[in-house]
């Protein structure tokens, strides 16, 4: 049964209703991991609310008992963002996907977080208009998860990532107030606070709405699939179509591994290379005829061994199938895989790359690269073998050596798939003490008794009595008796 | 022991109109770090000064004893081409920035007025934009990394130098806008893009509010993608003017379309030479910093129908040389003019506020005589968020000494 007082579970389920207070071990386990398997804890209580009322009750019963909750959405996160913290209330959005308003000649739609990226689109559509962010889990992750998250995609590349398209949330503080910031109109006078908000990773507050900015459909979209003898061969392309003063929609880049996990994942007809380019071009037809052919025109002169454009919409929809299945299709070739999320500028690739491969060999363990090559954020996805005793940790180890060279080389240890629990430990290799402390001012403005998500993120406890260059840890930190974050 | 030393002020380092006592023109990030641990032992008011073009901008301080003027922090730190990413110090003027990235095709895309003047740092702090923003955004959505200075000395990173990454949370974002009340931006690292080919402006004049509106929604319709739009106010009137930037053979498709939905809609619709149209963008540029009174305003582009007879109308008679630009696909607009009446050009500005807030929208003096400033709130009424802002500042600034007071609310 449940870690919690029977009085606290009461009061949850007099909150929500008790078919949505889920209290029982069996259940509660549905929730103990999201995307990040490999880590796994089992919650108090996991609770669904309805509306931001419904939010803001169970946010005051948590604060009464000193429970700390843990925000959720689809559960499709790939850093443990939203991996329970043991005895803490998980509180998904999944009941809240309503539409509540569209606007298409201002550009914005107003939905509850628990709707779905792709059904966005599907709503807008047939107006003619679609939501910009595409991240791979399109068709299951939420809109709340991808506030949490700064979500990207392929098409970032171009369009930027979820925190260009949000402008306003309605949110839950940690004392159950609720607040409205921003909206529709632009520029109301005050603090960026949603700079701040999207990409916080559930540690800020609960958002149960968002104002989304949509966009209208370009007028045409150029598709080529090209492959090449090596990776450098690809990467000079994408260094080349930059170089032209081109912005492709987006431009992703498989390696060898990767192309034999998707071939015998999906239908695709590709044939075995050692790297292949998918790139869209949109904007206006004139433009884009004009864009495509100067790409063609330039990994033809790369080195491409040949390039194929989709006859029709379906055949590029399988092209983008092919690559958006890639972590999934890992499972064909390997019993066990780790993503990793790295980025690096992208004058940096093809050196990179050339590392990667030599510490795969070293450690003998198989490594695909699937990533967004126009803005250089890796995806390198290392196989294992978890019945293999020693294995997973190899790969993770592994997966970590990869994130160290991202920020020698001046990039990022996440690109789109954020710190959550699993790179808290990196953050130190990316920010110094001060950095980290100045973040924390953020969270302390928001959330003083860090009442959300606690523990992820950053990779040392952290009060709210801080100053920054200063840091005494807490007496109570010291003797173990605060909780991590 | 010795720290910076500064010089006397002048009347001319006032900050909207407030003369602090003494000036630092510090050569270095660290430098700058001293300044603000100096003065913090002394718990001395401090603003930070760029190019000076925003300083009429806000409420005046409530204290100012000390300027860091951004100057001598000129340097560009990392420009590396093929990552199209670059890393300025603050006093980086905008036009200095853009003749370095020209050099090998690309632009930061932003188009503010005086670029020869605004730097960096009061870029960041105003979350700038020009015309341009209808298709790259302000500035928060080209900043990728800074440097910040906290109040106490401490030199802070936050983002980094790759466009994307989401490694936690987003500090340079958050100070986008927020007037050197948070913290002294140090350095800014922002992503790049191509310069065009081409550019091309259309003039489609002669529209009211209600065929404005019918012309954006066709324009949007045969997805045209203007990377600028404007409608300059002409009395009775709307010229608009629409800007294609890109390769040379999309912006002849672009401009024949444009021309197409002119002939339905039974407007002219003039191709108008690179003179001329620089002529007509510059125009925007001075309703922004010219006159003695400078509005901006914000509503959903289709609210214009609805305010401008009523009350947007009625503000611009109230002022001498009225001039108004209005950006119908993003919804902002700009007001300008000289103050003939203070209370009735007031009470207009009021009764315009009014009728914008209860739409969601807002109303700012970027620039106003006293006489107005003494009647109307430059900011207008704080946003529903006050309270999260005001713990934003209570632990950026404990003791309230970046800019006290000039920011919206007194922050």
């Amino acid at each position: 049964m449940s870690s919690l007082p029977k009085a606290v579970l009461d009061q949850l389920a007099a909150a929500v209703g008790p078919r949505y207070c889920i209290a029982d071990d069996s259940e509660i386990r549905t929730y103990e991991s999201d995307g990040l398997t490999s880590f796994r804890a089992i919650a108090g209580a996991v609770v669904l609310p309805n509306s931001t009322e419904e939010v803001a009750a169970v946010v005051k019963i948590a604060k009464a008992a000193g429970i700390p909750i843990v925000p959720r959405g689809a559960g499709t996160g790939l850093s443990g963002g939203a991996l329970p913290i043991p005895g803490s209330i998980v509180i998904p959005l999944t009941r809240m996907r309503r539409f509540l308003e569209v606007d298409p000649e201002n550009g914005w739609i107003r939905v509850e977080p628990g709707v779905v990226n792709l059904d966005v689109s599907k709503r807008v559509g047939p107006s003619g208009y679609y939501y910009a962010p595409d991240p791979s889990s399109q068709s299951v992750c939420t809109i709340g998860g991808n506030v949490a998250e700064n979500s990207g995609g392929a098409h970032c590349l171009k369009y930027g990532f979820t925190v260009h398209h949000v402008l306003g949330v309605r949110m839950v503080l940690g004392d159950g107030e609720v607040v409205d910031i921003g909206g529709p109109v632009l520029d109301v006078p005050g603090y960026n606070l949603l700079g701040a908000i999207v990409g916080s990773e559930g540690m800020l507050g609960i958002v149960t709405e968002v104002v989304l900015r949509i966009l209208r459909k370009p007028q045409a979209t150029r598709t080529f699939f090209a492959t090449f003898p090596s990776t450098d061969e690809a990467g000079n392309t994408v260094s080349g179509i930059i170089a032209a003063g081109i912005v492709p929609a987006a431009i992703e880049m498989m390696d060898r591994l990767a192309i034999k996990a998707i071939k015998a994942a999906t239908q695709v007809d590709w044939p075995d290379v050692a790297a292949a380019l998918l790139m869209d071009v949109d904007g206006p037809l004139a433009e884009v005829e004009h864009t495509a052919a100067q790409a063609i025109a330039v990994a033809e002169k790369a080195g491409a061994i040949e390039i194929r454009r989709p006859r029709d919409e379906a055949e590029r929809a399988m092209m983008w199938r092919g690559r958006k299945s890639a972590f999934a299709a890992m499972g064909r070739i390997s019993p066990n895989y780790v993503v990793q999320d790295g980025v690096i500028p992208r004058s940096e690739i093809s050196g990179v790359l050339r590392e990667i491969a030599s510490l795969s060999s070293r450690a003998g363990l198989r490594v695909a690269n699937v990533f967004h090559a126009g803005d250089g954020n890796l995806h390198p996805l290392v196989l294992y073998d978890a019945s293999i005793a020693g294995q997973e940790k190899q790969a993770e180890e592994l997966g970590g050596e990869i994130l160290k060279i991202c920020v020698r080389v001046g990039g990022s240890i996440t690109g789109e798939h954020g710190v959550g629990a699993d790179k808290a430990i990196y953050m130190t290799e990316m920010f110094a003490e001060p950095d980290l402390a100045a973040m924390n001012l953020v969270r302390c403005a928001f959330d003083p008794e860090r009442r959300f998500n606690p523990g992820k993120v950053f990779p040392t406890p952290r009060l709210c009595g801080d100053r920054p260059g200063k840091y005494v840890p807490h007496p109570l930190e010291v003797a173990g008796t605060a909780g991590r974050g | 022991m010795s720290g910076p030393v500064g010089r006397a002020a002048e009347p001319s380092d006032a900050v909207a109109g407030i003369v602090p006592k003494v000036v630092y023109t510090p050569a270095s990030v660290e430098e700058a770090a001293q300044v603000l641990a100096q003065t913090r032992t002394m718990n001395a008011a401090i603003a930070f000064v760029g190019g000076g073009s925003e300083l009429e901008l806000g409420a005046p301080p409530r204290a100012l004893e000390a300027v860091l003027r951004t100057e001598r922090l000129n340097r560009i730190v990392e420009y590396i081409p093929d990552d199209m990413v670059m890393t300025v110090e603050a006093g980086v003027p905008l036009a200095s920035l853009q003749r370095t990235t020209a050099e090998h095709g690309q632009q930061l895309a932003l188009d503010p007025p005086s670029p020869d003047r605004s730097t960096v740092g009061g870029l960041v702090a105003t979350n700038a934009f020009g015309p341009r923003r209808a298709r790259y955004g302000s500035i928060k959505d080209l900043i990728i990394g800074a440097t910040l200075i906290l109040e106490d000395g401490t030199i802070t990173r936050g983002g980094g130098k790759v466009v994307k990454n989401v490694a936690g949370f987003d500090v340079p974002k958050l100070i986008c806008g927020s007037l050197g009340t948070l913290g002294m931006v140090a350095t800014a690292t922002f992503r790049l893009h191509p310069l065009p080919e081409a550019s091309e402006t259309v003039l489609v004049p002669g529209q009211s509010a209600t065929t404005l509106r019918a012309l954006i929604a066709a324009a949007r319709d045969a997805q045209l993608e203007p990377s600028s739009c404007v409608a300059f106010w002409r009395q009775d009137r709307w010229d608009v003017a629409f800007r294609f930037e890109g390769f040379a053979s999309g912006l002849k498709q672009q401009t024949e379309r444009l021309a197409a939905i002119g002939t339905e809609q039974k407007s002219s619709c003039d191709r108008i030479d690179s003179a001329a149209a620089q002529e007509l963008w510059s125009e925007h540029d001075h309703i922004r910093t010219q006159a003695e009174l400078r509005v901006k305003f914000g509503a959903l582009p289709s609210d214009l129908t609805s305010i401008e007879a009523e009350w947007l109308a009625p503000l611009l008679r109230t002022v001498g040389e009225a001039q108004a630009a209005w950006h119908p696909t993003l919804g902002i607009g700009f007001v300008s003019g000289r103050v003939l009446d203070p209370a009735r050009t007031a009470k207009a500005l009021e009764s315009l506020r009014s009728a914008l807030t209860s739409r969601g929208g807002s109303l700012v003096l970027t620039a106003a005589p006293a006489a107005v400033r003494q009647q109307i709130d430059v900011w207008g009424p704080p946003p529903s968020a006050f309270q999260l802002m005001r713990r934003i500042k209570d632990r950026f600034d404990p003791d309230a000494r970046l800019n006290p007071g000039r920011f919206v609310g007194g922050l």
